[in-house]
Order: structure tokens, then sequence, then C-alpha cells
């Protein structure tokens, strides 16, 4: 489930099985050197996070990503949003992140760190191999996290 | 000059007739293509799809096909990925569409350990026999698509998706 008006609805009604929350953390850089590794991660994280949102579809759903940049960066943003979220019936939040600092969290939060792969250099067959590789990585994570 | 020659009448009575028959055809054309516009229009859907998936390949065993297609969504045209389990029966190919019934998630085939002959859905493990058909007491209410097949220099091609013909 996307994080659109008809599929909020299907969520409402059917709690007992949409209970992941997935959420993109994204940092946004914009320093001479760092913006287009930035914008290149956060290509990378959206195409893999909808990726897994249309192989779960039924189960997750996609929360738009939370940008921050260096200076609004706050260290209490994922425990914030879980509680909210468990608030609101989720059962499990999994953060996906190219940000290794999160990382840290990890004992008390569900992190999924990924390096980024520059995805906008390949074509489009590439893409999809690669996307299916990481996805592939990421299903014990999420086996994991349901048991 | 010879005895039945044009007389200024003549002349522009046919003059007037032509130019006036040109400029009423002028007008009517168009309102004879807006009248019949809805025949001539090329019907986008039921369109088939050209895969990669050689025909004399495929076996018994389920294999996915990747394959995509144009969407227009008002102005903004934009590449569909979707995908299919394709397997032969008999004499003719089958071609299952990996949507759960359930919620919508994607289907894999032989992914539960415990059931190696049948489509699994990882979210809620809702099973489905090789037909598609949806095993009972698993979370799934009705059998998984199919998409009409056909075949083209070799090559498998996808059309739209249709019920699941296989009985229960």
């Amino acid at each position: 489930m996307n994080f659109k008006v008809t599929d909020v609805e299907q969520f409402q009604a059917q709690k007992q099985f949409i209970d992941t929350a997935i959420v993109p953390l994204l940092q946004l850089d914009f320093a001479e050197q760092g913006m287009k590794q930035s914008s290149s991660a956060g290509e990378y994280l959206m195409s893999l996070t909808n990726f897994i949102e249309q192989q779960f579809k039924g189960r997750i759903m996609l929360l738009p990503p939370f940008s921050y940049t260096v200076n609004t960066k706050s260290e209490t943003l994922p425990t914030t949003i879980e509680q909210e979220l468990k608030d609101a019936g989720f059962k499990s939040i999994i953060f996906v992140t190219c940000d290794h600092s999160w990382t840290e969290f990890k004992e008390f939060l569900n992190i999924i760190w990924l390096p980024p792969i520059p995805l906008e250099s390949m074509d489009k067959s590439v893409k999809q191999r690669i996307l299916e590789d990481q996805l592939k990585q990421v299903i014990p994570n999420l086996t994991n996290i349901w048991v | 000059m010879s005895k039945n020659r044009v007389t200024r009448r003549q002349f522009l009575t046919y003059t007037i007739t032509g130019v006036g028959g040109f400029m009423a055809a002028g007008m009517l054309m168009p309102m004879v293509r807006f009248a019949i516009d809805p025949i001539l229009q090329t019907k986008e859907e039921g369109d088939f799809v050209q895969t990669s998936q050689k025909a004399a390949e495929i076996t018994e065993v389920p294999v996915k096909v990747d394959f995509s297609y144009e969407q227009t969504d008002g102005w903004y045209k934009s590449e569909v990925a979707d995908a299919a389990w394709v397997y032969r029966e008999g004499d003719q190919i089958v071609a299952i569409s990996p949507v759960c019934k359930h919620l919508g998630c994607t289907v894999n085939w032989a992914s539960d350990p415990t059931h190696p002959d049948q489509f699994f859905c990882a979210c809620h493990a809702g099973r489905y026999e090789k037909s598609g058909v949806n095993v009972k007491g698993t979370p799934p209410l009705g059998p998984l698509d199919m998409f009409e097949v056909a075949e083209n220099d070799g090559f498998l091609m996808l059309g739209k998706k249709i019920a699941n013909t296989h009985s229960n």
C-alpha cells in the first residue's frame, strides 16, 4: 500500500493484515560534492522501497520518505515516528535508509541500512535485476521481523 | 471557334458550382470525420505486448516473464513493469498474473519449501495451485487472473487480463 487515499481506506478496513509500515529515511546533502551522491542515493532508495511495496503490497504500507538535511537531522526522529505509527495500529515499523549513521539505532529499532547503488547509469533490465537482488537481501530481514 | 462556345452565363454557373462544391466539401468533410471518429480510433486496450521469452523454451515449470507497457495517466506517460508466470500445459501456454487476490501482493512459484508445487504469497501465506486456483483455507478468496496469450516470431506475447478459466 502507498500513502494515498484508496490504499489508506483499505488499510483502515484491513488493519489485521496490513500491519507493517516502511519508512524511508533520506538525507539531503546540498554541498557541492555531496549533492549528486545524495540524489543518487535518494533515487535508489525510492526505487527499492517502491519495489518492496509492489512485492508485499498486502502487508506493507510505504510512507513518503522522511527527508532531512545535515542541520535538520534529529536523533529522536525515528523513535517518535515509530511511536506514532504504533499508536495508529501498525505492529512493525521498518526504517530503510542509505544513511549509515542510523545503524547505531539498530538495537531498538528495525533499521535496514543499504549501501546506495547508482541506478541512474544503468540499463532498464540491469536495473530490474539489481533491484531483485537487493530485494532478496531485504526479504530475510522482513521475515525475521514478521515471525 | 467552335459552335458550342461557352457563354458567359454558363461559365459563371460552372465556376460557382465548382467553387461552391469545394467549399461545401471543405465544411462537411471534417464534420463527417468527427462523426465517424469512434470507429476509426485504434483500440489501445487489448493490444498484445511482446515479451523476450521464446515460446519454444517454455516448459511445464512456471517461469517468471517480465514485460512492460506504456500507461497514460492524464498527460503523464509512464512505463509500467509487469510480470507473468508462464508454463506449458499440453500444447497450450498458460500465463498467470502474479497479483495475489487477497490484497495485491506478488506471488512466487514454489517459494514455500513445504509446498513446492504451488504459488505462494509471502505476506499472509496465501497459496494457489499451479492452475492459479486458490487453496481453500488460505486468505485468498479467488483464483489468480490469467493473461491472453499469443505468439509472434517464436516469441511469447501477452494480452489483457482475463478471469481464470480453470475451474475449482
